[in-house]
């Protein structure tokens, strides 16, 4: 066996070895698959898909009924996760980004605050947060024909919250494409402005043509089509409130709960990332004479986002992933309808493997931004 | 020649005051006092409410039901009745005292570990012994105990076994995949390494679960069943394996080249070349990330409940559908984020502390 002590040749040994391994074990797996679901008389096959899913879920971003195929109706889940996942990106955002600057700053109140706000949602499983707040919600919430009536047209009712939405009207997909348009507009005229501040020093308004624009736009393309901006209001009826849009109690115990908790995490990322800008460089810009404002426009943001922003991409991802529990309390998320598929068709091969792929697509786009987002902002020569 | 000491002023020494300290901790500028204005508000919100919750509307523990039922605060009776079935759920009545045991055993070993430094021998002969132990008393039929069925399985116990030793399994694998996924000398061990923890990472643990439930009886030979509560341990080494790799990994990164080639150098064999140089300031270096991911897989062992398995999460719910009690769910979760919190808070200030130490 001397060859062995040949380096390429004992890792080439090694490898084939390993490959005939794979390979007679995925052999093995596929043939007990295979007997196994012979045995109860059914194979791998996606044409299931198409058949008559029969159930129902709780809300929906498209029209769905129960007589609508499993496809359509993991297409529901699909926009349901998403849809909570966006919700919960700015919610945690929000939470975590104000409650990081308040644990960095010197308010001892507050930062002893945020202190107390990040251990104890660290210290507490996410599931046992949602199910203490939804038990709380159901329980404390009054029912649906004793809602709370917030004003406005917003109700809450321990089945779901209700609030008024805009009606849709003819001219309204010209406003859509006017704001399109505004977009990269404003986008442009920031180039502009930094520009032509480098060139000459003198430095264009920005607030007021964007803010400005926006307004003329809206009123120009509202008066041009007649744009009516009728609301539908939501109305008590005999069981249950008709007309308006309504979240779900379950959607929304989902969004409080995760919002808190990853914004516990998040407030942790914000705070080491302000901590981490070290303090001669706000001594600088002080000696330069930049306004509080300037100094955290320009010297401390940017320099504390680039720490922030690539653990802050794990964590959304964390977060789309984590939106999965809503089936514990009944949230039609993916897997949510997946899991309910499952029970009725006993298909997990396939079911399973869309999920599965779904979720992988998702985390390959999101790290994708994430590297390009890293590429762009990282400082040359380090 | 002037050899004065040259005359030197001192600060004014600052003078402590109430008023000094809050006009620059709390009140320095506008936005200062916003958050102090806001934190206040917020406390006097939530103080007095939580206390009055917790005590001045509550039923203490001496009280009974009816109490509770005309009660606005917490019902602390509730606690005392049903804290029993919390712990242990459908387990056999009679044979509760097994399950405690069978918890203090997996307790006082995870105890043992962070506070004696034992040889890498040792602590598998530990592992091995304590999980023989475990299942022999929670099983029973040995030694005169009762056989228990693991569907009757419940509570902390369930809990235990699943957190610690998916854990504990985990760390080895996650050692494995780290090496294999660092080097590159053989690349299809690479890739199909980085393979594995990129599917495993992409992937919601729910799903990782309904794997181990769905597909691992799916791939066994015909006619071997696999009990749902072991499916569920193995999917969750699975998954936390691949975290535990990345981690890991990350250790591996930050060593200098200079270590590998001086390890080489010394004429060692891979194998030594790794467990006496490298992975030794590896774990050092991914020792705050290992913690991270122990805890987070530590509280996110409560989603088995999700798939059926019954850990305190869902005896908790038990608890509060007993007919009478279904207005303490809060109470019973309550005594379940005890749990959670106060294990979590010792892990991590024990992370802290090995953090510091090595």
């Amino acid at each position: 066996m001397g060859w062995l002590a040949n380096k390429e040749k004992r890792s080439f040994a090694i490898q084939l070895s390993l490959a005939l391994i794979l390979i007679a074990v995925s052999y093995i797996i596929v043939q007990n698959v295979r007997e196994n679901l012979s045995a109860v008389g059914i194979r791998v096959d996606f044409g299931f898909l198409s058949g008559e899913a029969g159930f129902d879920v709780n809300e929906s971003l498209i029209a769905y009924s129960a007589a609508d195929s499993y496809g359509r109706v993991l297409l529901v889940g699909l926009l349901n996760t998403l849809e909570l996942s966006v919700l919960c990106i700015f919610g945690s955002t929000l939470v975590g980004v104000v409650m990081g600057i308040v644990r960095a700053g010197n308010n001892w109140l507050g930062s002893r605050l945020a202190l107390a706000y990040v251990e104890l949602f660290r210290n507490l499983p996410k599931l046992l947060i949602l199910l203490a707040v939804f038990v709380v919600m159901v329980n404390q919430l009054p029912v649906v024909r004793h809602a709370w009536d917030l004003s406005g047209g917003i109700y809450i009712s321990n089945r779901a919250m209700y609030f008024p939405v805009l009606i849709w009207a003819d001219g309204m997909s010209f406003l859509l494409l006017g704001i399109l348009a505004w977009v990269p507009a404003v986008f442009f005229w920031g180039r502009y402005v930094s520009r032509h501040q480098d060139l000459t020093g003198k430095r264009l308004p920005v607030a007021w043509p964007v803010a400005g624009s926006f307004l003329f736009i809206v009123f120009f393309v509202s008066v041009l089509f007649g744009i009516p901006y009728q609301f539908s209001i939501p109305v008590l009826e005999r069981f249950d409130f008709v007309g308006g849009g309504r979240l779900s109690v379950q959607f929304v115990a989902l969004a409080v709960t995760l919002s808190i908790y990853h914004g516990g995490q998040i407030t942790e990322l914000v705070r080491g990332g302000i901590q981490s800008v070290s303090a001669s460089q706000i001594e600088a810009a002080n000696a330069l004479g930049l306004r509080q404002g300037q100094i955290t426009r320009l010297v401390l943001l940017p320099q504390a986002l680039r720490m922030i922003i690539p653990p802050m991409g794990n964590q959304y991802l964390n977060l789309v992933k984590n939106t999965s529990i809503g089936l514990a309390i009944g949230y039609s998320d993916l897997v949510s309808v997946m899991s309910t598929s499952i029970n009725q068709t006993f298909r997990p091969i396939e079911l399973m493997s869309i999920t599965m792929m779904t979720y992988l697509a998702i985390s390959l786009v999101v790290t994708a931004l994430l590297n390009w987002f890293n590429a762009r902002t990282r400082i040359i020569g380090n | 020649m002037n050899t004065d000491k040259p005359h030197t002023v001192m600060p004014p020494k600052p003078s402590f005051s109430v008023t000094n300290w809050a006009r620059i901790n709390l009140f320095s500028n506008f936005f200062n006092s916003v958050v102090t204005i806001s934190v206040v508000l917020f406390l006097l919100w939530i103080v007095p409410a939580v206390f009055s919750w917790m005590f001045i509307n509550a039923v203490g523990f001496g009280g009974d039901e009816a109490l509770c039922r005309s009660a606005e605060g917490a019902c602390w009776p509730f606690m005392r009745e049903k804290a029993r079935l919390i712990l242990f759920g459908t387990y056999p009545y009679d044979e509760q005292w097994r399950a405690a045991l069978a918890s203090l055993i997996v307790i006082g070993l995870v105890a043992i570990l962070m506070l004696k430094r034992l040889s890498v021998r040792m602590m598998i002969l530990l592992w091995v012994g304590g999980g023989a132990l475990f299942v022999g008393l929670m099983l029973g039929n040995v030694m005169g105990l009762p056989a228990v069925q693991t569907v009757q399985w419940n509570g902390l116990p369930v809990f235990l076994l699943l957190a610690v030793f998916s854990l504990a399994a985990a760390f080895p694998l996650g050692v494995v995949l780290a090496l294999a996924r660092f080097q590159n000398q053989h690349l299809l061990l690479r890739s199909l390494a980085t393979g594995y923890i990129e599917l495993i990472r992409g992937v919601p643990l729910l799903t990782v679960l309904f794997m181990g439930l769905f597909i691992l009886p799916m791939i066994m030979p015909q006619g071997f069943f696999i009990e749902p509560l072991f499916a569920i341990l193995i999917a969750l080494m699975l998954f936390h394996a691949a975290y535990i790799a990345e981690d890991i990994r990350g250790g591996l990164q930050v060593l200098p080249r200079g270590q590998f080639e001086a390890a080489d150098s010394l004429g060692l064999k891979y194998r030594y070349q790794v467990l006496l140089v490298i992975l030794p300031q590896a774990l050092k270096k991914a020792l705050p990330a290992i913690f991270n991911t122990l805890i987070g897989g530590y509280k996110d062992t409560s989603l088995v409940v999700i798939v059926g398995i019954h850990d305190m999460l869902s005896t908790a719910k038990m608890a509060y559908s007993d007919p009478g009690w279904q207005k303490y769910g809060l109470e019973a979760y309550f005594f379940v984020g005890l749990w959670y919190f106060i294990s979590c808070w010792c892990l991590s200030a024990y992370g802290r502390r090995l953090e510091r130490a090595v």
